[in-house]
């Protein structure tokens, strides 16, 4: 099959008294899965547009293949473009096999009608997006991901060598948004055709583009593979709010985690307080306690673990430990010297073994030094305690010394914020 | 599979074409004989022409009757039944034009100012006087200058940037459509003696039927309906949407205008020459895409010949129920159009104005 290649050169779009898009420029062949990213009115749609020829740049060529699309016709430009809308509507009751059909047209002269080719073609467009049972229906009659399917058969009965999808999932359930990106991404692989799809779900772009562009008021912000361009910092740029960016677990894709930041009250007043945590036990309580107004620290625990993960994305101080090895004595006085600025200690709810029991130590020395410990203690002992059976006489150490039980982390910070408050 | 699908479909649809077009030749020859000769007959005695000589008078073997037959049959009749063929016809087309166009079920020929425009055209002819001292085409002429003119006005005054938006075109037709209509109804208030005759030329009737009206009227109206038939697969793109129907290559400005223009050509010929025949144009369509589906491809031709049969049929009640007075055809229509298009109304409640095609 001949690679087709099409080349935006240095694009520029203006409504009368707006600039929408700036010196747009990149290029892409046959095979190729393209995604755009962009707040709001960044100019996603319009530079779709702009490709498509519903608008004509006022700068700039877009090129296929060596080609100006201005200089060919509407029925060149459909034989080489299908377009595939965020939703569309039917207002007469044609079926759906005459809907695909209709994709021949650019390819059908006006004195003539459908061929076996054309029947061939419209056909095998609707056994590749699988709606051949549906030949019979009206459009009307057809869920939202039964829709699309029937309008990227009929796209792909224009036997184009570049798809255009615009946002065309965002109506669509989680399973059929799934669905139909897969479909399409295969028909990118297997026809060799170009895609460039408009995305609103910054994960679904990671997860089928090979590449992506960012878009940020008309102009191209960051343009790469998909960790390339979904990064924190571009996303704080473009999108002014923090992100996590994580490895999706299976295809390893980045996953895009938004945390915004929702200050509830200044009622922490800045005091500190430092959790003894692990597993994931102490993520949720960080993130309240910061959301209140209080300082958080952290330690000891190991690089792997996920609250040292969410420490590190909520840029909280940690204390870190090497994997699978047992917490070292300079970790622990590190540890310790946090423990002393703080004013509470919290010590969640999670599994000690020998490598982390130094932490309980921690929390006996903050008794001793007078700072209030707060311990949650929602599991029975027994599913927690992995040095033998040893544990409970330590939380029975913690208890004489006047640490609060409580049974959920909601209670714990109650207590804080009372005791804050006094 | 898919392909005998469509075939069928096809001689399905070519059976749909052929029946109809037998249907239309039968009520050609039936109605033909329907109707009294009134004072032309037996003294004051309403007499029927046998079926016998219709027939022979339309193979030309009139000589063996009464020559008053042959005159009746040929003379007034036919071309009665021709231009009626021919109007109902060109309101059918251009309706489903519209139709298709606006996307909207109350579409008709006259949406955008085509009836107050002919009207206040031949209101004025009439108030002049000039109908009668000049020419019995005057009216007519006047009626046709008037719907051209308006619909031009209103292409003129929706149109942007060198592009019609069917919303902004819809709109300015109601505007400028209710300016005429007031017009219209100040030129009646002083009609006086005319008023008559204006109200008449309104109601719509197909009494100013001749050869020559028939001879003028064949050539427009055929080659606006053979030119709309050419875009019927453009109009079918153009009914998904405008930018959809771009994506499939079609030049949607260009086809708009073609199609605009043409629909309102045939229908502004109907008009000049029969007045104002509403319903027509807004039922026809309607039954015939239940019938066939919203293919227009097949849709235009059927709603042609089915506007024609439906508007012989009316013409027909028209001048013969209250013989030997005339009714004007209009009111046929439209007593005959208004239940069923609630009917209808009743039948897809659900607003879409959609059926199963077959």
């Amino acid at each position: 099959m001949l690679v087709t290649l099409l080349k935006i050169d240095n694009i520029d779009f203006s409504y009368p008294g707006a600039k929408i898009l700036e010196d747009v420029t990149f290029e892409m062949k046959s095979g190729e899965f393209l995604g755009i990213m962009g707040p709001n009115g960044s100019g996603k749609t319009t530079l779709l547009r702009c490709l498509s020829n519903a608008l004509s740049p006022q700068i700039g060529t877009v090129l296929i293949d060596g080609k100006d699309i201005q200089r060919l016709s509407k029925k060149e430009i459909a034989r080489n473009i299908g377009v595939v809308p965020q939703t569309s509507s039917v207002d007469f009751a044609f079926a759906v096999s005459e809907l695909v059909l209709m994709g021949r047209t650019p390819h059908t002269e006006r004195f003539k009608s459908e061929t076996t080719h054309d029947f061939e073609i419209a056909e095998e467009a609707m056994r590749l997006t699988n709606i051949l049972h549906l030949s019979e229906r009206t459009f009307d009659e057809l869920s939202g991901g039964e829709r699309q399917r029937v309008i990227i058969a009929r796209a792909l009965a224009q036997e184009p060598k570049i798809l255009l999808l615009d946002e065309a999932t965002v109506h669509l359930d989680i399973s059929s948004k799934f669905e139909i990106l897969n479909l399409v991404r295969n028909l990118s692989k297997q026809r060799e055709i170009i895609v460039i799809a408009v995305f609103h779900d910054l994960n679904l772009a990671a997860q089928y583009s090979d590449k992506l562009i960012l878009l940020d008021n008309g102009k191209i912000a960051s343009m790469g593979l998909p960790h390339e361009v979904l990064t924190p910092e571009n996303i704080q740029k473009t999108y002014h709010i923090d992100v996590i960016v994580k490895q999706h677990p299976i295809t390893n894709t980045p996953y895009v985690t938004p945390c915004p930041f929702a200050k509830n009250s200044e009622d922490g007043k800045g005091h500190t307080v430092h959790m003894i945590c692990g597993g994931g036990s102490g993520s949720n309580i960080m993130r309240l306690l910061l959301d209140n107004g209080f300082k958080v620290t952290t330690g000891v625990l190991n690089v792997l673990d996920s609250d040292f993960v969410t420490a590190k994305n909520l840029k909280i101080p940690v204390i870190g430990e090497i994997p699978f090895s047992q917490i070292t004595n300079d970790s622990h006085k590190a540890n310790i010297k946090l423990i002393k600025k703080a004013n509470f200690v919290v010590v969640t709810d999670f599994q000690i073994g020998a490598g982390n029991l130094k932490n309980i130590e921690a929390a006996e020395f903050a008794l001793d030094s007078k700072v209030p410990v707060i311990v949650i203690d929602s599991t029975p002992i027994s599913d927690k305690d992995f040095i033998g059976g040893d544990l409970e006489k330590h939380f029975n150490q913690l208890r004489e010394h006047q640490a609060i039980f409580v049974k959920n982390p909601k209670m714990a910070l109650n207590i804080i914020l009372k005791e804050a408050a006094t | 599979m898919f392909k005998i699908d469509f075939e069928k479909k096809r001689i399905k649809r070519k059976l749909i074409l052929a029946s109809l077009f037998c249907a239309l030749i039968f009520t050609i020859i039936i109605v033909t004989m329907i109707g009294t000769m009134g004072p032309l007959g037996g003294q004051g005695v309403p007499e029927k022409i046998p079926f016998k000589a219709v027939l022979d008078v339309l193979s030309g073997k009139g000589y063996l009757w009464p020559d008053v037959y042959e005159t009746i049959i040929l003379d007034i009749r036919l071309p009665r039944i021709l231009l009626a063929v021919l109007v109902g016809c060109a309101l059918a087309v251009s309706g489903t034009t519209m139709q298709g166009l606006f996307k909207n079920p109350m579409a008709d020929p006259f949406l955008i100012g085509l009836a107050p425009g002919a009207a206040v055209g031949a209101s004025f002819s009439i108030l002049l006087g000039i109908s009668i001292s000049i020419s019995i085409y005057s009216t007519p002429f006047f009626a046709s200058v008037g719907a051209m003119l308006t619909v031009f006005a209103v292409y003129i005054i929706a149109r942007s940037s060198g592009k019609i938006r069917v919303e902004t075109l819809l709109l300015t037709g109601i505007a400028v459509g209710s300016f005429l209509t007031a017009v219209m109804s100040f030129m009646m208030y002083m009609a006086g003696q005319q008023f008559r005759f204006m109200f008449f030329w309104m109601l719509g009737g197909l009494y100013r039927a001749s050869w020559e009206v028939v001879v003028i009227a064949f050539p427009v109206i055929i080659l606006g309906v053979i030119i709309i038939q050419l875009f019927a697969r453009d109009l079918n793109a153009i009914t998904l949407g405008e930018e959809p129907a771009t994506h499939l290559g079609i030049d949607v400005e260009m086809v708009k205008k073609i199609l605009l223009i043409f629909s309102s050509l045939i229908a502004g010929v109907a008009v000049a020459f029969t007045g104002i025949i509403g319903f027509v144009g807004l039922i026809i369509p309607h039954m015939m895409r239940i019938l066939v589906g919203p293919d227009h491809r097949i849709l235009l031709p059927v709603s042609a010949l089915a506007g024609g049969i439906f508007l012989v049929w009316a013409d027909t009640v028209a001048r013969t129920v209250l013989s030997p007075t005339e009714i004007p055809v209009g009111i046929i229509t439209a007593l005959c159009g208004a239940p069923f298009f609630i009917y209808l109304l009743q039948k897809n409640k659900k607003g879409r104005f959609v059926s199963h095609a077959t």
